[in-house]
């Protein structure tokens, strides 16, 4: 019943593996980017220092943030004289790793439908209660009051005024042209109705060689814990850079899902570019042939012009890089955010060019009504939700059942 | 994307003028007015239909004002209520007879404790505290990490105990090691939960017992939506807080969660967490607060502060030659310093409705102000009366020695306040608010 993880990533298509990966070499250098003509080195410092200069300086991010300069240096404990730069997980956590079909087959297996209206909760019981009784005592389509009802339960459940008044308005007009008169049907209409609004591509394009995933989002959305609970459904080998230099243990955040997934991380020391940082683990992900990069960003609040330039910075450093990329620009959102969601989603797309929504922490009481708003609004589709902390909580979106959950079982 | 609630009021009461009293019809159009923007700032529905009824009640019959408009009127008395609701003076800290004193936060995940277990502990240290942090996080990956880090870069030490003990038997040992170490503020950081997780509220309930804090904090982020009110009554039921905190006030958020949250739980809020810097953080002032909910600024202070200062009927004529186009340098110049009498401009913009989104990131420099000033003072008063004049560039450079400025300046103001005076014509035939030139900020 729940949307299988084998047909959320697009992949590689025979022809696309015949005509080999979408970037052979690397790219033409302009003025910004790296100097030199652009051969892989072998030179560990060598790229070190080509990725400081590639990226503008972080001073105008620095400004904004006040923290101390970068130093151009790897972090001290990145590099073992031999080894690559990226931290590699100890053998021992490789081997807990679990692969990544049989944490998907084990989740399906215990229904994450069960799982999301147990954790849309008992608000959700007076939701439904409350939506029951209105459908229940439904008697014609030209009921003022049960329309004024069904409002209410659309509105608090985070979905908004505008996008309220476009489903029930559309609900009131279908009612009346196809003569329901049955409370079941009406249900039927009504999630049927949602599901169409919040129906869109929902793939994950992972078919590049490597593909790269752009994780953003405000403060404490779940942005690190996302990446590391992706990973583990990943086709293919992963890699994480840690792009969150701003706050404090955010790196060792995700050093510690790195550990926990068996997946290295290109991190730098708190402060530095994270521009440099996301130039340095492509290179890394290419010379290490990894699928699939996972790039971290700091939170950052929509309204804030400069982190917002920084983000910004960062998409093109990876563009120019591995032109194409990246491939995936994905948001998260709170499921408990109200209406400034909206707004968030909107600049974040404006800024960033999001390909999709993550819709997290959806297993306390809020209902993520916002995420129809967005998709309605702001046209970006939902692609993953999560419904717990555990990794197996994450969750390719299905809208059909979401709204289920979201109307219950009347 | 909305429209402030002055804005809308205004719209609602399109044409009532004069005095006398609002009609039930009139009240009806305000109060779904008041309704939807309270909807769409993310106030509870509850909370929200309680409210408007109580608005209902005071505005039915309520008698026009001269002074003011009938829509100033309304958002006058929904002031007021708010006021009610959310108190007007800000919760300041209490300090335990017997140190230490010890602060417990709580919250859900991701909403901003750690961050503000840190601003909290500068705050106390600059009221003279001597403050101590406990990490009882035991459960994100790197949250102990975190609070370490906040605590170097403010050289507050923190309590750990790594992630292998109870939460609570870390907080009663943190709080014993603080008391030995001759600490008076102990600040209490404990793992993000979700309310629907038994367990996890059953901790927090333990860790309340065991540490037996003087204040317990709920830390709530103001984007919160409608389900802000369950999860406050939650924390409630398990954590008995006495106060909130209210994070990411920097974003733009509208904020209902604060309306919420206080008229469900009668908890006021104590701390307004605005940045990701440890120094922005203060006690919460309520009566900023209502403004910001309802997009309205704070109007009434503006209402206030022009009804001091200025004389209606000069005000009323001084409108309608603004909108008249006929509008010189020499009224500008005299607006200009009114409005001086009011306060900084960056300030009394932003109180009023409509600018205040328009002017979000725009920073108003009070210097570029004087410069305006300066400039008109160095011209004749027949420039004043006839801005024609300065197209000539002899003029513009006199100008332009006299104040100070190059003449380039002068020029780019000229041309400003051609395009003000058009725009204010345009207004006056029922446009929208303009821009302000010459005031051109940075963004």
């Amino acid at each position: 019943m729940a949307r299988s993880w084998r047909s959320f990533f697009k992949r590689n298509t025979d022809e696309e593996q015949a005509n080999g990966p979408v970037v052979a070499s690397e790219p033409e250098p302009t003025t910004e980017d790296v100097e030199g003509n652009g051969h892989l080195s072998t030179d560990l410092e060598a790229v070190a220092d080509k990725a400081a200069e590639a990226v503008p300086t972080a001073e105008e991010v620095q400004a904004e943030r006040k923290e101390p300069a970068p130093a151009d240096v790897w972090e001290a404990d990145e590099i073992e004289p031999g080894e690559a730069e990226v931290s590699l997980p100890e053998p021992s956590a490789v081997e807990e790793v679990q692969d990544a079909e049989s944490v998907a087959e084990r989740q399906e297996s215990e229904g994450w439908f069960g799982k999301l209206r147990q954790g849309l909760g008992r608000s959700r019981d007076s939701f439904v209660g409350q939506l029951n009784a209105a459908v229940a005592e439904f008697r014609d389509v030209e009921d003022e009051e049960f329309w004024e009802r069904v409002e209410e339960i659309l509105i608090a459940s985070d979905v908004g005024v505008p996008t309220t008044a476009k489903l029930v308005g559309e609900l009131e007009q279908e009612a009346l042209e196809s003569s329901i008169t049955s409370g079941a049907e009406l249900r039927e209409l009504m999630i049927e109705r949602a599901t169409s609004m919040l129906e869109g591509p929902v793939e994950l394009d992972v078919s590049h060689e490597p593909t790269v995933i752009l994780m953003v989002g405000v403060n404490g959305t779940g942005k690190t814990t996302t990446i590391g609970k992706l990973s583990r459904f990943l086709p293919g080998t992963a890699m994480f850079a840690a792009g969150d230099t701003f706050r404090a243990a955010a790196i060792e955040q995700l050093q510690q899902w790195g550990e926990r997934t068996g997946t290295p991380v290109v991190a730098r020391e708190r402060g530095a570019d994270a521009a440099a940082v996301a130039h340095e683990a492509i290179h890394a992900a290419r010379r290490e042939g990894t699928d699939v990069l996972l790039i971290d960003t700091a939170g950052r609040l929509h309204t804030k012009v400069n982190l917002m330039a920084e983000l910004d910075k960062v998409r093109r450093v990876v563009e120019r890089q591995l032109p194409g990329a990246p491939h995936e620009v994905l948001m998260t959102v709170d499921a408990t955010t109200g209406q400034n969601g909206l707004r968030q989603a909107q600049m974040f797309k404006e800024v960033a060019g999001l390909t999709g929504i993550i819709l997290t922490k959806l297993d306390g009481t809020a209902k993520g009504g916002i995420a129809l708003a967005i998709a309605n609004e702001v046209g970006v589709p939902i692609k993953l939700i999560s419904v717990g902390e555990k990794v197996e909580d994450l969750h390719p979106f299905d809208a059909r059942e979401f709204a289920e959950a979201l109307f219950g079982d009347l | 994307m909305f429209d402030t609630l002055g804005e809308r009021l205004n719209k609602a009461l399109d044409g009532v003028r004069g005095s006398g009293n609002l009609t039930e019809e009139q009240v009806k159009k305000v109060t779904r007015e008041i309704r939807l923007a309270l909807l769409e700032a993310d106030v509870n529905y509850g909370v929200v239909k309680e409210f408007v009824a109580s608005v209902r009640e005071r505005a039915t019959g309520a008698e026009v004002s001269k002074a003011l408009s009938p829509g100033q009127q309304v958002v006058k008395i929904v002031d007021e209520e708010l006021a009610n609701l959310m108190g007007s003076t800000a919760h300041k800290l209490s300090f335990a007879s017997r140190p230490p004193t010890v602060v417990m936060l709580a919250g859900l995940n991701g909403h901003g404790k750690t961050t503000a277990a840190g601003k909290l502990a500068l705050f106390v240290r600059k009221l003279g505290k001597n403050p101590y942090l406990v990490a009882c996080d035991t459960y994100r990956p790197a949250a102990i990490e975190q609070l370490q880090q906040i605590g170097r870069e403010l050289s507050v030490p923190v309590y750990t105990e790594g992630t292998g003990p109870k939460p609570e038997e870390i907080a009663e040992r943190g709080i014993r090691e603080a008391r030995d170490g001759g600490y008076d503020f102990v600040i209490i950081d404990t793992a993000g939960r979700q309310v629907v997780d038994m367990e996890m509220m059953e901790e927090i309930r333990r860790v309340r017992n065991a540490s037996k804090p003087h204040s317990v904090l709920l830390v709530l982020d103001v984007v919160t939506g409608q389900n802000a009110v369950e999860v406050a009554q939650a924390f409630q039921e398990y954590a008995d807080f006495d106060g909130m905190v209210l994070t990411k006030l920097d974003g733009d958020a509208r904020g209902g969660v604060a309306l919420s949250v206080v008229s469900v739980t009668g908890r006021p809020i104590k701390f307004a967490s605005e940045g990701e810097k440890m120094g922005e953080f203060d006690y919460f002032y309520p009566d900023r607060m209502a403004g910001r909910i309802l997009g309205m600024g704070d109007v009434l202070t503006l209402i206030e502060k022009a009804e001091q200062q200025m004389d209606r009927t000069e005000a009323e004529a001084q409108g309608k030659k603004l909108m008249s186009g006929k509008f010189t340098f020499e009224d500008f110049l005299q607006q200009m310093q009114m409005i001086k009498k009011m306060g900084p401009l960056s300030g009394l913009l932003g109180m009023v409705p409509g600018l205040g989104k328009q002017l979000k990131d725009v920073e108003i420099d009070d210097r570029q102000l004087a410069r305006v000033e300066a400039m008109i003072t160095s011209m004749t008063i027949k420039e004043r009366r006839n801005p024609k004049l300065l197209q000539n560039p002899s003029r513009a450079r006199r100008i332009a020695r006299g104040s100070g400025a190059t003449q380039q300046d002068v020029q780019k103001l000229v041309k400003q306040f051609k395009e003000m005076q058009k725009m204010m014509a345009q207004m006056g035939k029922g446009g929208g608010i303009p821009r302000i030139p010459g005031l051109s900020g940075r963004r």
